[in-house]
């Protein structure tokens, strides 16, 4: 149907539509028009993404000279092909509509593990030997040196595309990764770059958070993006985490060793090129004198850490000029950082306090250091080098110099003698910690006229915009409209023996808290159908907890009404027992799976309709506050940002719940148990932190129950939600058509939800 | 059921309730109010999708699955969900051939992850009915299996007459269920059988029980308190559209006479395990003249369905069933009240349902 939004004809392509899926547009609208930031929560399952879509697919057809693009990050690869298809939809939508043909460009772009057609490169299953191997076909040299020898081999692929495919643009439409490499085989181009090229060119971009929040790879891929275009951070509650990790560093021995021995073999390479071919090093070495800094090429799989505004616009400095001299510059600071490896007891330490000591000791000034990641590309360039993974710990030295002596403020070192899980066994890791979550994310809101973020969980809004230091025109969480309550929240605080259950860290070791918790899952495990998950605060406590449980006989009690799979640290095991605890809950048997909040199962996997009809946290997921990386970040975030410690523990654990529990509820036909249980959860402070669309079903007389009562609460719900549903019903309540839209009364209704919101 | 039925259940033995809290109104007075509509609006659009043009199966074979596990002794339905149950199922036999005279019926039960047969398809109601009775003092055990249920309702469902309707009934009250083997294989044959199966749950929605029923063409529904479940029950009265996969034969049919004064004494053939007296009064086969003190009944000795006109005539009543009625506002009817109970029409009354009045076409 054709809405009208604030006076714009926007196309959707569903004829029936969620009053918050029209707010949502409402207020995207509004971010667009003021050319400002904004912060949207909406829960899953109810369209965000086609929201998202349509409202700036048709604000780019309407106003092209404002909006010339979409950028969209997601965060995996199946969430982009989903947004792929939807805009596939939109666009036939289009089509049908206006009766011509639509010249949207959608391209989705991944890693070339996603898209090498290449049949000797794509062989591989590591992505980086994948990267590698096609560096070793397709860098400029290689090619270069192909032409006069018919004996180096090369990506006919790619050497297609540089022929014809530049010049070519493709043909509108949506692209896909299949649709991408169909298209490379049938012309004979690389996808790859086809996608990396056509990315300039298209309105909608499709990618994950890496390609603008990572220094290292934004600087490649998303230079050439122009201001006027819309960023939307899809699932983006955990974008402070991306931001940091993406600009720190962890080092232990093994890196050392390994940047040792690719030391080794620069310098061999680096004699015999001087044997064969001494011109080389002398024109790299003109080149730098002479202050060129290298336009990063295409290929470089070298690439800066830091953020374009801090690049310096100056020439190495002469001490690393020489190749010989960079060599020996880069082997004493790899000899210092081992040296520093060698502690006791942790130690912290400013930039500053680093550079002070690297001076004093290792006579390494600042300036250099802040070269050497750009150093180490250049020669890499210069040797011809053509295998670049083996340098991957040598590129982490350089790219740990370059960071550290760039940025003063907001990072912290820390060197710690021991693993926390091995406290007894010598395992030193220096962490070059990045504390400021703003300082990646920086970039991305002065290059971009509108970033949206947006989430089913982002509450409570008002962190974000001071962690990420910036100033969102619009901020608003929207409710689920739902024809029957198909959510049901609960605080349970108390075992049937009125003992209060915590996971806090004086009882949660208690034999009474453990034995409630282990009764509580029963009870529920008794009363509830097919699938149920359990998130546990860590992966100790959930060991620990089930061992008491077996010697209690609750896990025999357990799996009598279900299959019990446990979640652990390793992949492959967890990915098996995901793959039991669906054929459990298909066949009907039934299937608990125990995991952990902040692992992998709490992240990106669906439990939808009966593959989690309940979910339950057992505690609060705070984060280790031992750990002294987190210390740092806290500290930090006090004297910088006045955020209090409490305040933002507090923020990411319910993050974290509302994450975990969120699993269960995929859709306005779904329905789930959202079961709370901590005696903490029932206090304000940490309630009013979650997001308003389960805040909404979480009555007072839901707070503070004990098993008991949670069980003769869910029994007649279940009932209930068990009643036929069809669409019919939602009409009018949950869901509307156009006509319904239309009438006055409805958007003034929807409009004043929206107002609520601001 | 009531309470008071049952000395032995006292209120305190019961679950934790919170009675005063379940008790909730909305504007129009109604308790529940979003679920219980949309309740009372599938009821009503099942009532007006029936047509009358509809081929059904009437000649049914129905199997009954009935789960007696360990969760069948919960006191949500008073006083245990076991008693209530039966005692609609007492009721739905009754009524079950009384309305559907040339269809059977047959009890499965399963416990501890067996299935067990507990009365063989038959027209008898009264055999059925001493079964119910004898499964009252059964204690309820250990885990269900449907896969062994449904194998052996398969096992004789699959040799059957093509132009029978096939069904399973399946009541269940646990969430789980204990097989021994891939219950998709099973179902794949339930399929291929062309059995119809529909489950009535006592709990939550399961979600092999909803995907049974998808893919036979069954329903699936879950009881919300003692009247709902009945209720629930008795919607499988009514006999089923047909399959399209069922054949349609002409079968042979005997309507026996009552044979008097001359007959001899002799022994009925329905009742030859129990020795009954002999007499003369019963229904000769008309093809090998066996005795039958019951009809309708299928001739033990040569397999003749034997019928009397009145039973056909009640199975016929299926196929043209009543005409929708037409709803119109209480203000534009000419009639003040109900003809029938005399209750009168206002537009004010608080349940709408009430101020509508229902005219037969």
């Amino acid at each position: 149907m054709i809405l009208d939004v604030d006076g714009m004809r926007v196309f959707f392509p569903y004829d029936f539509i969620y009053p918050e899926q029209y707010s949502y547009m409402l207020d995207l609208k509004r971010a667009l028009d003021a050319k400002g930031h904004c912060l949207l929560e909406m829960p899953s399952g109810t369209g965000k993404t086609i929201s998202l879509l349509s409202l700036t697919v048709s604000y780019l057809l309407a106003f092209p000279q404002t909006l010339s693009k979409l950028i969209y990050c997601s965060r995996t690869i199946p969430e982009i092909e989903k947004v792929i298809e939807e805009l596939r939809k939109l666009r036939i939508y289009i089509e049908k509509e206006t009766g011509e043909a639509s010249n949207i460009i959608g391209v989705g772009l991944a890693s070339r593990k996603h898209l090498c057609i290449n049949p000797e490169v794509s062989k591989a299953r590591d992505s980086k030997v994948i990267d590698s191997g096609c560096h070793a076909l397709t860098a400029s040299y290689v090619r270069a040196r192909a032409q006069r020898d018919d004996t180096i081999p090369q990506c006919e692929f790619f050497e297609k595309f540089d022929l014809h495919g530049r010049e070519f643009p493709l043909p509108a439409g949506c692209y896909n990764f299949d649709d991408l490499r169909d298209f490379g085989h049938q012309k004979g181009w690389c996808p790859y770059f086809l996608a990396r090229h056509a990315v300039v060119a298209a309105n909608v971009v499709v990618y994950s958070y890496h390609y603008l929040l990572d220094p290292k790879i934004s600087e490649i891929v998303s230079k050439e993006m122009k201001r006027e275009a819309c960023v939307v951070f899809d699932e983006a509650h955990n974008i402070d985490n991306i931001c940091v990790d993406s600009m720190s560093i962890n080092i232990n021995r093994k890196i050392l060793d390994k940047a040792k021995t690719a030391i080794t073999h620069l310098t061999e390479h680096i004699q015999r090129v001087k044997m064969s071919d001494s011109n080389r090093l002398q024109e790299e070495y003109n080149r730098l004198v002479a202050g060129l800094r290298q336009a990063a090429s295409q290929q470089d799989l070298i690439a800066n850490p830091i953020l374009p505004k801090d690049i310096l616009e100056e020439n190495v400095p002469g001490n690393i000029r020489m190749a010989d001299y960079f060599i020996s510059f880069i082997r004493r600071l790899v000899d210092f950082l081992k040296m520093r490896l060698t502690v006791t007891h942790a130690v912290q330490e400013s930039p500053a306090g680093f550079l002070k000591d690297i001076r004093a000791r290792a006579f390494i000034d600042r300036k250099p250091l802040r070269f050497c990641s750009e150093r180490l590309a250049s020669i890499v360039r210069s040797l011809e080098l053509t295998d670049v993974s083996d340098l991957a710990p040598l590129v982490a030295v350089a790219n740990f110099a370059t960071l550290v002596s760039t940025y003063l403020q907001g990072f912290a070192i820390i060197i710690e003698p021991f693993e926390d899980k091995a406290p007894n066994i010598p395992n030193p890791i220096l962490y070059l910690r990045c504390l400021d979550s703003s300082i990646a994310i920086k970039p991305v809101f002065t290059k971009f006229q509108t970033v949206v973020i947006t989430s089913g969980t982002l509450s409570p809004l008002d962190m974000y915009p001071k962690i990420l230091d910036f100033h969102p025109v619009i901020q608003s969480s929207f409710t689920m409209t739902l024809a029957r309550p198909c959510i049901l929240p609960m605080i349970v605080t108390k075992g049937n023996d009125q003992v209060s259950i915590s996971s806090k860290f004086e009882s949660r070791d208690d034999p009474a808290v453990v034995r409630n918790y282990g009764k509580l899952l029963v009870e529920m495990s008794r009363c509830v159908p097919d699938g149920m998950v359990c998130f546990f605060t860590s992966y100790l406590y959930l060991e620990n907890v089930v061992a008491t449980w077996y010697d209690h006989g609750i896990i025999s009690d357990l799996q009598r009404h279900k299959l019990v799979f446990i979640e652990t640290q390793d992949d492959a095991e967890t990915s098996l027992a995901l793959i039991n605890y669906m054929k459990a809950c298909d066949r009907g048997r039934g299937g608990l799976l125990l995991a952990v909040a902040r692992g992998k199962v709490s992240e990106g996997i669906d439990f939808d309709h009966h593959y989690g009809r309940c979910v339950i946290m057992m505690g609060i997921p705070f984060m280790y506050t031992q750990s002294r990386i987190l210390k740092a970040r806290l500290e930090y975030l006090r004297d910088q940002f006045n955020i209090r410690e409490n305040d933002f523990l507090t923020f990411d654990a319910m993050r974290h719940a509302a994450q975990c529990v969120g699993r269960v509820m995929r859709g306005k036909t779904d329905y789930g148990i959202m079961l709370f249980a901590d005696q903490r959860f029932s206090r304000a402070d940490k309630r009013n932190k979650l997001p308003r669309w389960i805040q909404e079903y979480l009555m007072d007389s839901k707070c503070n129950l004990s098993t008991e009562e949670a069980v003769q609460l869910t029994r007649p719900w279940l009932r209930q939600m068990a009643q036929p549903f069809t669409r019919d019903d939602q009409l009018g309540v949950s869901l509307l058509t156009l006509e319904q839209l239309n009438s006055a009364d409805s958007i003034a209704q929807v409009q004043r939800r929206a107002q609520i919101t601001l | 059921m009531q309470e008071e039925e049952d000395p032995k259940e006292y209120r305190w033995e019961s679950g934790y309730e919170k009675t005063w809290e379940t008790i909730q109104e909305d504007e129009s007075g109604r308790l529940e109010p979003s679920v219980t509509e949309i309740i009372q609006r599938t009821k009503r659009r099942k009532l007006l999708d029936r047509e009358a043009s509809v081929r059904l199966g009437i000649m049914r074979h129905v199997y009954i699955i009935l789960d007696y596990s360990q969760a069948m002794t919960e006191q949500d339905l008073k006083p245990t969900r076991q008693i209530c149950t039966l005692k609609i199922l007492e009721d739905f036999i009754k009524e079950f051939h009384d309305q559907n005279p040339i269809s059977q019926l047959g009890i499965i039960t399963t416990q501890n992850k067996v299935a067990k047969r507990n009365s063989d398809l038959s027209n008898n109601p009264q055999r059925h009915l001493d079964c119910i009775k004898k499964l009252q003092d059964v204690p309820c055990r250990g885990e269900p299996s449907l896969q062994n249920a449904l194998e052996v309702a398969l096992s004789s469902l699959r040799h059957l007459p093509p132009h029978t309707s096939r069904e399973i009934l399946i009541i269940y009250a646990a969430l789980t269920t204990c097989d021994p083997g891939e219950i998709i294989a099973t179902l794949q044959k339930v399929q291929e059988a062309n059995i119809r199966v529909s489950v009535v749950g006592l709990a939550a929605e399961l979600h092999v029980c909803k995907d049974i029923t998808k893919n036979t063409g069954g329903s699936f529904s879950v009881s919300i308190n003692d009247l709902h479940l009945k209720e629930l029950i008795n919607e499988h009265l009514e006999p089923p559209p047909a399959s399209t996969k069922m054949d349609h034969t002409l079968i042979k049919v005997g309507f026996p006479h009552q044979i008097n004064a001359d007959a001899k004494p002799a022994l009925c053939m329905c009742h030859l395990d129990d020795l009954p007296p002999l007499n003369t009064r019963g229904y000769y086969c008309p093809q090998c003249t066996a005795k039958y003190c019951d009809l309708p009944a299928e001739c033990r000795v040569c397999g003749l369905m034997l019928v009397t006109a009145p039973h056909l005539a009640r199975s016929y009543r299926h196929l043209f069933p009543l005409k929708h009625f037409n709803e119109i506002l209480a203000e534009e009817s000419s009639a003040k009240e109900c003809y029938g109970c005399q209750k009168q029409f206002t537009a004010t009354a608080a349940d709408k349902n009430v101020s509508y009045m229902f005219l037969m076409l």
